[in-house]
């Protein structure tokens, strides 16, 4: 019985870490809280989809559909990231958490009714990228290739990111930014172009973990206001603004939830609250969270 | 300053009170034919459940289009006025008030969701406006409740799962493990008891294994099919529907969740469209009722043949069988309205005469005999059948079928539906129509 | 400053009852626009201290759940006394979560408050056979006196705006009230003055919890029905965003914040049924972006303006 537990666990797990790893590097690079982050991430489910189905339409290789999958992320990106970021977001900064939030449920408002208008209210599945990789069978359970695969795709994710933001200059850029915003424009660097930058990025991930997601969970109204609390409730639990923090909250989310439909179905909803209440009740700033001071 | 504003306010606030107090109460739809009949549809049209309640609004506007092209209600046109179950239920409600007390419509057929049925009923009995149930159909609407103005036209979960229970136990499938993965709301909770209790009075060693309710609308359905996978039931029943049976079925199927098990799968006959062949072969099927547009009755109805014709050129899709739900709705509204302009000597029915007229009324719907009870529940048969694939056919067909006549599936009036169940004569199962007794 | 509030005061009980006359749906509109102003209300006392609230919602359901379990045990129907029952349940969950909740500040406290309102919403949608699950639990039609008051409840709410915004009014004139906003802006200095900064809020939680808890068992019982939606997150944010709306600087504007949402979520819904997300998220920016201190801003404007010519 533990091995299945283990693998749904990992999976869930897997997807969690994508629906949040966003958030959280908002928040660690411009302190804001991105209501609208589930948003993103339902554009990225519906914008691979469609893609996916178009380039099948076209009678394209369906291994296209993988690349389908980056694309859309890029795409939604590159489209919502710096408007969203110039437009709205710019106006609130040092005003406070309040008008951050007004802002970005306004947008996530918005965006839910965008999706609605340009993509419909049916649910929508493009599983070509699901089961072209076929199914295994790990300890007597059948499960599709690609789900296992999400796991070590999640993980590429963590580790780029941490490569990006230690190892790169970009990235350093990105990290003397969060660091100390007033030292870094002394020091010549343009934060305002640095933060268009990470929100950017920001919205990519998001966009990346739905699009990633949807062969397994499809697109359908309703499912930004889930990723925006699913990504808020694993963000905190790591401690808001740490990438590893998130990849540790997704585990224990993801092997929480797992256990409780085997062992207490009733709980399974309530697992990434009750876990999100207890961590922060006794570590406001969530597991891996520093006090008061500003680190990615 | 500030004292003044309160004073002003509350004095304000006072005086308008008085004036609409001694206002009299609108008063409406007494005895004047109107120019038009507007009914009120309510139906999922967007969000996961629109793949269901869809067909219905197709069907919808397929019967108020024939209606008005045979000359409406006695010379009076009808007009559906849709509503979107969507929204949720507190908008739902707000809707039905807006409606009635805003514009004038003096009948509605709702509703899909059984959450939201529970939730309109005593609306409209504080309206005083006729209200048919099309779909939703937990038994606890009429249980303990008796209502003035609301009824359903069609049965209940205690007759469409006992059918299941009682099809499983003629054809003596092993149902010694049983698996439930049901939607996490009345409809499914009610499904599980009714299922796995009928099972149990014929075959006491009849155990649950795994009993899961999922939410509506799980975008992912892993790691239960991992634990049905795990729990290796002989028999799986669910009653997932909408997005969520195709979800369900979607991720299923390539991890042989229903090769490994024998599989109820009670709403599948609406989407043997969506998965075409690869549809589990041989999982038990149905209608929850009779709505199935292949079955002899049907195939015997010109009316329902002209639906079903007009229904594939306009949508190009078969009629599922909430289609013929909401269908043999509209019927129901028709119905009733003949019979009140009949026994009115032709003066049109208030709500007061409508809703006296939906008593005890006897309609031959699209799909056969519908009565509603003295409880105002409806009383339908039970189709119940087996999925095939055959040759010519892009989908299964539902074979191996049984039509269970409905006083024989059904508890009789104010009876406690579960004990009913419980107490079901030893001989039950042999009086009831044989599976593959009906049909080709 | 008071002689445009006075006036907003005046207008927003005449627009109401106007609009209420007009016809008897309005009226049931105005009573669930004016019930969550109620818990509106309090999130703006909240923010008043400094703190926002992502979970507030947890109180509004708990005042609707409250009024539909009474009913559901002990076959209550009487008005007065689910409102009661509302009032009390969500008193004292704010009673219990408050003792815990107001050691935290910023946005830890915003996060908090979410979990806690989350897992209500799970474990309300879960618990089936205690809750109703997903399906949600019925309101009866209320009696008062065993009377069946029809149009009472609009009026009854309407009464319930004014005692609490008065009320309120009130307290925010106290010490105690003026406290509040020495929080927001110098928690440390106010410790220095001997004052428990936790007391005070303490007691602010637990009153913003019960105008939650009013304001949720008056729509519950306009709607008949509450459902665990009620306890979701989006809920919350509305609440949040009526109160930002009409500004939280003034007893009024919630109310103002909240009836114009409603409002535009009800002519949205009439013309354009796939907008009315997109109507209130402007709104939503609009306020956020441009008028910053909300409605209740607005009417401040022409005096800041006259400063600025002065």
């Amino acid at each position: 019985m533990l091995t299945p537990i283990v693998i749904d666990g990992l999976s869930d797990a897997a997807l969690l870490f994508l629906v949040a790893v966003g958030l959280t590097m908002v928040f660690g690079v411009l302190r804001v809280v991105n209501i609208a982050h589930g948003s993103f991430f339902a554009l990225g489910a519906y914008a691979a989809i469609t893609l996916g189905l178009w380039a099948g339409a076209l009678g394209l290789s369906q291994a296209l559909s993988y690349g389908a999958l980056v694309l859309s992320a890029l795409l939604v990106a590159a489209l919502f990231g710096p408007l969203t970021e110039r437009l709205c977001l710019r106006a609130t900064y040092g005003r406070g958490e309040i008008a951050q939030m007004l802002v970005t449920f306004g947008i996530f408002l918005i965006l839910d009714d965008v999706q609605k208008l340009v993509f419909g209210v049916q649910e929508r599945q493009n599983d070509a990228p699901l089961s072209l990789l076929g199914v295994c069978n790990l300890g007597g359970i059948v499960y599709p290739v690609y789900q296992i695969a999400l796991v070590g795709l999640a993980v590429v994710v963590a580790f780029s990111l941490r490569w990006f933001l230690r190892g790169t200059r970009a990235g350093k850029l990105v990290l003397s930014v969060v660091h100390d915003a007033e030292m870094a424009r002394f020091s010549g660097i343009d934060t305002a172009k640095v933060s268009v930058a990470a929100f950017t990025f920001g919205v990519f991930l998001a966009a990346l973990g739905g699009s990633l997601a949807s062969p397994i969970t499809g697109a359908a109204p309703g499912m930004s206001a889930e990723a925006t609390i699913l990504a808020f409730a694993v963000a905190a639990i790591g401690g808001l603004g740490r990438v590893e923090g998130a990849g540790l909250a997704a585990l224990i989310v993801g092997l929480g939830r797992a256990f409780a439909v085997y062992y207490a179905p009733a709980f399974d909803r309530a697992t990434p609250y009750l876990v999100m209440f207890a961590v922060l009740l006794f570590r406001p700033q969530g597991l891996l969270g520093v006090v008061e001071t500003r680190r990615l | 300053m500030q004292h003044y504003s309160r004073k002003t306010a509350s004095l304000a606030g006072v005086l308008f009170g008085l004036v609409f107090g001694l206002l009299p109460q609108a008063a409406w739809g007494a005895g004047e034919r109107p120019a038009q009949l507007k009914v009120g549809v309510f139906t999922f049209v967007s969000g996961p459940a629109a793949s269901y309640g869809m067909p219905a609004k197709n069907a919808a506007d397929l019967m108020f289009e024939s209606l008005n092209a045979g000359g409406g209600l006695a010379g009076v046109r009808l007009e559906p006025v849709f509503v979107d179950e969507a929204q949720g239920t507190d908008a739902v409600v707000s809707e039905f008030r807006r409606l009635v007390t805003s514009r004038h419509v003096p009948v509605m057929i709702a509703a899909l969701s059984s959450a939201n049925c529970l939730a309109l009923a005593p609306v409209a009995e504080q309206l005083k406006t006729p209200m048919i149930a099309w779909n939703c159909d937990t038994h606890h609407l009429f249980l303990k409740k008796k209502y003035r103005y609301v009824f359903r036209a069609n049965t209940s979960t205690v007759p469409e799962f006992v059918a299941y229970a009682a099809y499983l136990l003629q054809k003596k499938a092993d149902v010694s493990r049983v698996g439930i993965i049901d939607p996490d709301y009345a409809f499914g909770h009610d499904a599980a008891v009714i299922f796995s209790e009928t099972l149990r009075r014929f075959r006491p060693d009849s155990k649950l294994v795994v009993e899961l309710y999922p939410r509506l609308g799980s975008p992912s359905y892993s790691t239960e099919i991992s634990r049905l996978l795990a729990a290796h039931p002989a028999v799986i029943f669910t009653n997932f529907w909408g997005a969520d049976l195709e979800n369900f079925v979607r991720q299923a199927l390539p991890r042989k969740l229903f090769s490994q098990s024998l599989a109820v799968i009670a709403l599948g006959t609406t989407v043997f469209e969506e998965f075409g062949q690869r549809f589990p072969q041989g999982a038990v099927v149905g209608v929850l009722g009779d709505g199935w547009y292949h079955s002899p009755a049907v195939r015997a109805n010109p009316q329902a043949q002209r639906f079903i014709k007009n229904y594939q050129e306009r949508f190009h899709q078969v009629p599922v069988f909430p289609a013929f739900k909401m269908a043999n709705a509209v019927l129901v509204v028709e119905a009733a309205y003949r019979r009140a302009l009949r026994e009115n000597k032709g003066q049109w029915p208030d709500s007061e005469r409508l809703a006296r007229a939906l008593e005890g009324l006897r309609v031959k719907t699209l799909t056969g005999p519908l009565t509603l009870r003295a409880d105002h529940d409806g009383l339908t048969d039970q189709i119940v059948g087996v999925s095939r694939n055959v040759a010519g056919s892009p989908y299964p067909v539902m074979a191996d079928m049984v039509r269970y006549p409905g006083e024989l599936v059904t508890p009789p009036v104010d009876a406690d539906p579960i004990q009913w169940i419980k107490t079901l004569p030893a001989d039950y199962l042999e009086r009831l129509p044989k599976p593959g007794s009906y049909g080709p | 400053m008071k002689g445009p509030r006075a006036l907003l005061w005046v207008c927003l009980a005449a627009a109401a009852v106007a609009v209420a006359l007009a016809s008897p749906w309005a009226s049931f509109i105005l009573t669930v626009a004016l019930a969550k102003g109620l818990a509106a209300l309090g999130v703006a006392l909240l923010l008043r201290a400094g703190l926002m609230s992502l979970g507030h919602a947890l109180f509004y359901a708990a005042g609707g759940y409250g009024a539909a379990y009474l009913a559901r045990w002990l076959g209550v129907t009487d008005l007065l006394l689910l409102l009661g029952a509302g009032f009390l349940s969500a008193t004292v969950l704010g009673l219990f979560t408050g003792a815990v909740l107001v050691r935290y500040r910023a946005i830890f406290f915003a996060m908090l408050n979410l979990a806690a309102s989350m897992v209500f919403f799970s474990l309300v949608t879960k618990l089936y056979n205690l809750t109703g699950g997903s399906d949600g639990m019925p309101l009866p039609v209320p009696t008062m006196f065993g009377l069946k008051p029809g149009q009472g409840l609009f009026y009854l709410t309407l009464a319930c705006v004014f005692v609490c915004a008065g009320g309120l009014r009130r307290y925010l004139d106290s010490a105690m009230g003026q406290g509040l906003g020495a929080i927001a802006t110098n928690e440390i200095r106010l410790e220095y003055l001997g004052i428990s900064v936790n007391g005070l809020l303490f007691v602010n939680y637990a009153i913003s919890a019960g105008l939650g808890g009013l304001g949720g068992a008056l729509a519950a019982i306009a709607i008949g029905h509450v459902t665990p939606e009620l306890f979701f997150w989006t809920t919350s944010a509305q609440l949040l965003l009526g109160a930002a709306l009409g500004g939280a600087g003034s007893v009024a504007g919630p109310f103002a914040g909240m009836l114009l949402l409603e409002g535009v979520r009800t002519a949205a819904s009439q013309y354009a049924p796939l907008l009315w997300e997109m109507a209130m998220g402007l709104c939503a920016l609009a306020v956020a972006l441009f008028v910053p201190q909300g409605l209740s801003g607005i009417v401040d404007l022409p005096q800041q303006w006259k400063r600025a010519v002065q």
